[in-house]
């Protein structure tokens, strides 16, 4: 309807009430005149004539129904009759409103969450044309290798994809020169990381192109937290000196409030972000192709370029390279790279795992819907009387079934709204559940998305239960109006037609969401049945990292032994703090459960390069102790000893599931091995070979659900290395242990910080929390749906029954025995149970693999699972029908006949 | 001022106010008070039901109305019948004919 014709309604609307005003007025006139001349008095006339006319306002109402204008008060009057007869019944609306707020409320709550982390654009310019750079190997299928810098400089001149490509270099740094020694996130870029993202600071500047040079960038942007962190919100901080792995930089921006990183770092938000060209020290030098240190890149797209296009002209010019430089792309090896979005790379596999408790919401919503239509149904039938009568007096079948329906929808509105406030209330609790790994919480608001979900949700929430029961009661009020009273049948037997299909599409959906919970609970058994190859009981692990200052000759720890040293001193020490059983060092790759481990290729003596796939391990520096603090038990051969140091014979331990794929069946132990590839033999850069001196079982560092990853250690007195983790077998409680190792370690050095001290019981606690996030509220989501269901079919068999008790008592007095009168109602509710679990099997079936990737060890179609679920429910939703046909089975035969 | 309550029978109502119209065009008052007079203070409309059936017909089309001054010089709006509403009432004379004939019957016979 156009602007206009609806300006022109409402004037009409005017029109006509003052036309009705007018002439009422006149006929009150005429009336009081006449009552004068009667002889009444002036006031008793006047109301005498107004009297006549009984309630004015109903009368001019019902008037102006005529017009088809009056639609619009049609819909107010049907709103205030539905407000009184919510009112009226108390009970229903609690239980009601109860029940949909649930439902929509935990539907607008994922809502917001998945329209913050998957929906809603990153918060940049042309947020579509920002990707990820991964570099994979195809052969060994490893993904995600890194970058050199001369495969960025080709990709940022040559590659004709990107207006702009920065290096994500994350890093944590040393913040020195403050009251102890902090750990900041640190996040290497190129000088047009911020250009590149269209991001604008606070305070100061970004960075240019003007700060582009072979090292680092001596100015350095920082976060508004750390800003308000560590400067107190210094308006003054720009030109600020810190100090950080003991270079000097100068802060020359902040950034504001809401900027983030738009990616994956070590441990947190960025804190400080420096630019660099990564050719000149700290970095490798002479820059070579084959060096592939940097962890990734970001680039932006050129404008109207696909995604699809770009990868395909990005496979074209991969080829190109690797036709030019045949050494450093050997075709087996498979190089590759791939442009993934930044919305999506950032957000990972939980994508999977949000859709799927969006769609479990939903799931629970729908069968709060049907359970809400068939209270409806059954509450039909006590308004009978009601709408006889109001179709009686002629009210049309569709004004009846648009009042219904208002009712379902105001219900379905009050609910909406209270749904709305209750998230909005416990917005931040509600967050505190969410997977830690989660990004983009912060973007987590009640925008006008959300708002709009709320209500449309709402709106077809009042449909969908309202719809198909106003219509029903309609029809069977016109039915039972033309009977006249004649109380039975056939409109009723319709109805419960329709409601036990209700009941049986209710079992269906639950069935479904009981049988993905059931699929993650096994899953999570799994999980928890996982030998994780170490002993996590009092065992306390702490971070510690020497400093890597720019120039390496600044660097008091630059001569191996010096870090050997440092790294003997701090286990001496440890060890003998009260409370220790044992202690351990390791590098920070041997710490298990912690961030991603990567893993690097290596090459076996006398085996030809080309012949198979590239083999790859992860490879960590660990202290002789390492497996005896751990419990890692040992296979064959020998630990590492303390003469496995820079001077003694290189060296090295593998793991069983690195022996079983390359050394099947014989002895791996003195077989030798390189760690890196290169082609060419000759090269200087050759890392030297190292025998295997043993074999260790495996641990899961990556995770339970991961798989075992193969490991080489290397002896840490050989290769000392600047990150380190510090493991303390504790007799006892661990309690405030971190805090001496703090004070021993600083004793040895107060510049080196000590951090992320946690005892590893409580990683794997946080580890199972992540994994057990979605199963525990599909879970709930699963027992809510089971108990609506059950109370679903109790209703119905409630009512045939309650309808019945005239045929039972008959047939009792028949000489029926109970058993029979049981069997009957078996044989009904078997048959509701029955078509339901048929249906919520195959609707699983179709659904559970999405479930996939959240599964370990269970196919998404496990014949026990679906069987064992099916069974409980069938035996839950057959109980609950049971209750009713026992009590039917009481009833006097003779109270029974008199029934109705 | 208690009078006894006789209401005009729905349905009845329309054929009343079309023979009223019949014998030339009126005012809503002046409707009520001639089926009063003529029926002897036993049929008494109710203003509440006839406004909306002067409505209602004038929608139908049955009746017209026109704002005119009436005989005490005061605005009012006159209705008047149209050929349709012509015809209406001499189906709904028929209608109510038969139907009293046929009650009549029927109360003769159960006599």
């Amino acid at each position: 309807m156009s602007l206009l014709s609806r300006f022109k309604g409402l004037l009409r609307i005017n029109r006509l009430e003052r036309e009705l005003d007018d002439e009422l007025r006149s006929h009150i006139e005429m009336r009081t005149q006449d009552n004068l001349a009667s002889g009444m008095s002036p006031d008793e006339a006047r109301y005498d004539a107004r009297r006549r006319f009984g309630n004015s306002t109903l009368m001019k109402e019902d008037t102006r129904a005529m017009d088809i204008i009056g639609w619009i008060e049609t819909i107010g009057q049907n709103l205030r009759y539905a407000a009184r007869m919510l009112r009226r019944s108390p009970g229903f609306t609690f239980v009601a409103v109860l029940t949909l707020a649930l439902g929509i409320g935990a539907n607008v709550a994922i809502f917001t969450v998945v329209h913050a982390v998957l929906l809603q654009p990153l918060p940049f310019p042309h947020p579509e044309q920002l990707v990820r750079v991964y570099d994979d190997i195809r052969s060994s299928n490893t993904h995600d290798v890194g970058m050199s810098v001369p495969e960025l400089w080709d990709l940022r001149d040559h590659s004709g994809v990107f207006q702009d490509i920065s290096v994500l270099f994350p890093a944590d740094a040393n913040l020195t020169g403050g009251d102890h020694p902090e750990r900041i996130e640190f996040l290497g870029t190129s000088p047009n990381y911020f250009t590149l993202l269209g991001a604008r600071p606070q305070l100061g500047r970004v960075f240019t192109a003007a700060d582009a040079q072979p090292g680092f960038t001596l100015g350095v942007v920082i976060s508004d937290a750390f800003w308000h962190r560590t400067f107190g919100a210094d308006p003054q901080v720009l030109g600020r000196k810190i100090r950080v792995d003991n270079d000097i930089y100068g802060i020359v921006g902040v950034m504001p409030p809401g900027f983030r990183h738009p990616g994956r770092t070590l441990g947190g938000d960025v804190d400080m972000w420096a630019a660099a060209g990564y050719s000149a020290a700290p970095f490798p030098t002479p820059v070579i192709r084959a060096a592939r240190f940097l962890p990734g890149a970001m680039g932006r797209l050129k404008p109207g370029l696909t995604l699809a296009q770009a990868q395909a002209q990005l496979d074209s010019f991969v080829a190109q390279l690797a036709r030019q430089f045949p050494d450093e792309y050997p075709a087996a090896a498979g190089w590759s790279l791939r442009l993934v979005p930044t919305q999506e790379d950032i957000v990972g596999n939980l994508r999977t795992e949000l859709f799927v408790l969006f769609a479990a919401v939903a799931f629970v919503l729908l069968i709060a819907c049907v359970n809400l239509a068939n209270l409806l149904l059954a509450r039909s039938a006590s308004r009978r009387r009601e709408i006889a009568i109001r179709l009686a007096v002629g009210a049309g079948r569709s004004r009846l079934v648009a009042q219904l329906l208002t009712e379902s929808l105001l219900l379905a509105t009050i609910s909406g709204a209270a749904a709305l406030f209750t998230v909005i209330w416990l917005k931040s609790s509600l967050l505190r559940f969410a997977p830690a790994g989660l990004p983009r919480l912060n973007e987590v608001t009640l925008n006008p998305a959300v708002l709009l979900f709320a209500f449309c949700i709402s709106i077809l929430t009042g449909v969908f239960f309202g719809l198909a029961p106003a219509l029903q009661t309609a029809h069977a009020g016109q039915i039972i109006a033309l009977r006249e009273g004649s109380q039975s049948s056939g409109a009723s037997k319709h109805q419960l037609k329709f409601s036990r299909f209700l009941v049986a599409s209710e079992i269906a959906l639950s069935l479904v969401l009981l049988i993905g919970a059931g699929l993650l609970l096994r899953s999570f058994w799994h999980l928890l049945e996982v030998r994780p190859g170490f002993e996590p009981h009092h065992l306390v692990t702490t971070k510690i990292w020497l400093a890597v200052p720019n120039d390496p000759l600044e660097d008091p720890y630059r001569l191996p032994e010096k870090r050997a040293a440092f790294h003997q001193e701090i286990l001496r020490r440890v060890s003998a703090l009260p409370g220790v059983e044992q202690a351990a060092l390791g590098n920070a790759a041997s710490l298990p459960m912690d961030a991603r481990h990567f893993q690097l290729p290596f090459a076996i003596e006398n085996r030809a390069l080309d012949s198979e796939s590239t083999p790859v391990a992860e490879i960590a520096s660990v202290a002789p102790a390492y497996f005896s603090v751990l419990k890692t038990p040992l296979i064959s051969g020998r630990f590492f000893t303390d003469s496995d140091d820079t001077k003694g014979q290189q060296v090295a331990l593998i793991d069983e599931t690195l022996a079983r794929r390359y050394w099947p069946g014989s002895e791996a132990v003195g077989q030798r091995l390189r760690l890196g590839i290169r082609r060419n033999q000759a090269s200087a850069s050759q890392s030297p070979w190292l025998t295997i001196v043993g074999v260790v079982a495996n641990i899961k560092s990556d995770g339970f659900d991961a798989a075992s990853a193969p490991h080489i250690y290397r002896p840490l007195y050989q290769v000392p290395t600047y990150d380190g983790v510090v493991y303390l077998r504790t007799t006892s409680d661990p309690g405030s242990l971190g805090e001496a190792v703090r004070a021993e370690v600083q004793g040895v050095d107060p510049t080196i910080p000590v951090f992320g001290i946690r005892t590893m019981d409580l990683v794997l606690a946080t580890y199972l929390a992540e994994r057990r996030f979605a199963l525990n509220l599909i879970a709930v989501f699963a027992t809510v749906a089971l108990l609506l269901a059950s109370i679903g079919i109790y209703g119905v068999m409630a009512y045939t029954f309650s309808r019945r008790t005239n045929e039972i008592g008959i047939r009792i007095a028949m000489g029926a025995q109970r058993t029979d009168i049981l069997k009957i109602a078996f044989a009904e509710g078997a048959f509701l149970v029955g078509s339901g679990v048929l249906a919520g099997l195959l609707g699983s079936l179709a659904l559970t693999r999405f479930l996939q990737s959240m599964l370990f060890d269970v196919k998404p179609s496990d014949p026990a699972t679906f069987g064992a679920i099916a069974a409980l429910l069938a035996a839950v939703t057959l109980f609950a029908c049971f209750i009713p046909a026992r009590r039917a089975t009481r009833v006097d035969p003779l109270i029974a006949l008199r029934h109705e | 001022m208690l009078k006894p309550k006789s209401d005009v029978l729905q349905g009845t109502l329309a054929l009343l106010i079309l023979k009223t119209l019949a014998r030339g065009e009126m005012h809503g008052y002046g409707i009520t008070l001639h089926i009063q007079r003529v029926s002897s203070d036993v049929l008494r409309v109710e203003e509440g039901s006839l406004y909306p059936a002067l409505h209602r017909m004038e929608q139908d089309g049955w009746i017209s109305a026109e704002w005119g001054m009436s005989e005490n010089n005061r605005r009012a709006r006159y209705y008047r019948l149209t050929a349709t509403g012509r015809k209406q009432l001499a189906e709904e004379e028929k209608n109510w004919a038969r139907l009293t004939e046929a009650v009549a019957s029927v109360l003769q016979f159960a006599r």
